[in-house]
């Protein structure tokens, strides 16, 4: 990748990206927000984290039951729910997800690599 | 300001297991970025500077098939705009941090880093005190020295290592699912998981993955917004 094309990339992506992340905080910053906004704000993280978890977990593919290896990350998932559940533990749930993973792909052939 | 040993101590730990998951991911990633022919300076100054574990395989993965460049950074806009809901709700506790502090914090938050220190945030807040937007910074900055550091070596490594890229990005999700299992149980918050799986899957299923964690995470405060107004109006009229 050339140096002109990797700046416009960096530069779009960067600017795009810092004002996402930046621009609300500052924004909202020294207000007294209002009992509702603040409630509302709260249901941020569950909700992210469901949609974060539920894009890793299926593809537009799943449905269709077309392969098993679609069901990996799915099993995969159910000891990591369990432990996380019980332990509330992030190095834990890491451990124990990749080995869930690592050892249904291990047994499925069918698995091919797709990100 | 200079932090206290042990506060720095105290975000390292924090920290750790976010530093963990982004070695695993930033190899992978340095691997992905060198393949599409980056150089270490690239993909440092993308750490640097842009910081998206998400945005930086999209990047490479966008390159090779010759998408515009136009079109590459909408949609990795359109991937990371729920940084935008992060940064709104991480406002409420710099209300009295510095400005230039506030805008290194928010400079640099990730989805992990924001779930962690939501959690400590939040925990703090119950016992009275013991987590600031100082020591949040810290677990931000150590999280993205990792990520940086991983994905240059990822670089230098090249093809030489192979860890296939579904199971390392398995890590991530293990965290996010950790992530999600800490939640407070209400019955709005329920309804805000339910809807925005149920928003992420029908994104998917009519072919807009790109925003599918956007609108899908829009959909779940949406419908934990409208449940909390329902039980309002229930209140009040008991």
């Amino acid at each position: 990748m050339s140096w002109t094309d990797f700046f416009i990339i960096l530069i779009t992506c960067g600017v795009l990206m810092l004002a996402c992340r930046v621009l609300p905080l500052l924004f909202l910053k020294g207000r007294e927000l209002p009992d509702h906004v603040a409630k509302a704000l709260g249901f941020i993280p569950p909700a992210a984290f469901a949609a974060l978890v539920a894009n890793d977990l299926f593809s537009a593919q799943t449905f269709t039951f077309s392969s098993s290896a679609l069901l990996i990350p799915l099993l995969a998932a159910i000891p990591v729910f369990i432990v996380a559940w019980l332990s509330k533990s992030l190095a834990w749930s890491v451990v124990v997800g990749v080995a869930a993973f690592a050892l249904l792909t291990l047994a499925t052939p069918l698995f091919s690599t797709t990100l | 300001m200079k932090p206290s040993r042990n506060a720095v101590r105290e975000s390292f730990s924090a920290a750790l297991p976010i530093m963990l998951g982004y070695v695993a991911i930033g190899i992978p990633c340095g691997i992905l970025s060198a393949s599409v022919g980056m150089n270490a300076a690239q993909v440092f100054l993308l750490c640097a500077l842009f910081y998206s574990g998400a945005g930086q395989f999209m990047i490479p993965n966008m390159w090779i098939t010759a998408t515009p460049i136009a079109s590459i950074a909408a949609s990795v806009a359109l991937v990371n705009t729920r940084q935008m809901l992060y940064s709104a709700s991480l406002s409420q506790f710099c209300q009295k941090a510095k400005k230039r502090l506030s805008f290194l914090f928010a400079a640099t938050v990730t989805d992990e880093s924001y779930g962690i220190n939501m959690q400590k945030f939040e925990q703090a807040g119950a016992d009275g005190g013991g987590w600031s937007v100082g020591r949040a910074t810290l677990v931000n900055l150590f999280s993205q020295s990792s990520w940086t550091l991983a994905s240059v070596v990822g670089v230098l490594i090249g093809n030489a290592l192979s860890i296939p890229l579904a199971i390392a990005s398995f890590a991530m999700t293990s965290i996010f699912i950790c992530l999600l299992c800490m939640q407070k149980i209400t019955p709005e918050n329920v309804v805000a998981v339910l809807a925005a799986v149920v928003g992420v899957v029908a994104c998917k299923l009519v072919g807009l993955s790109g925003p599918a964690i956007l609108i899908g995470a829009v959909v779940g405060v949406l419908g934990a917004i409208i449940v909390m107004w329902i039980r309002e109006k229930r209140e009040a009229r008991a």
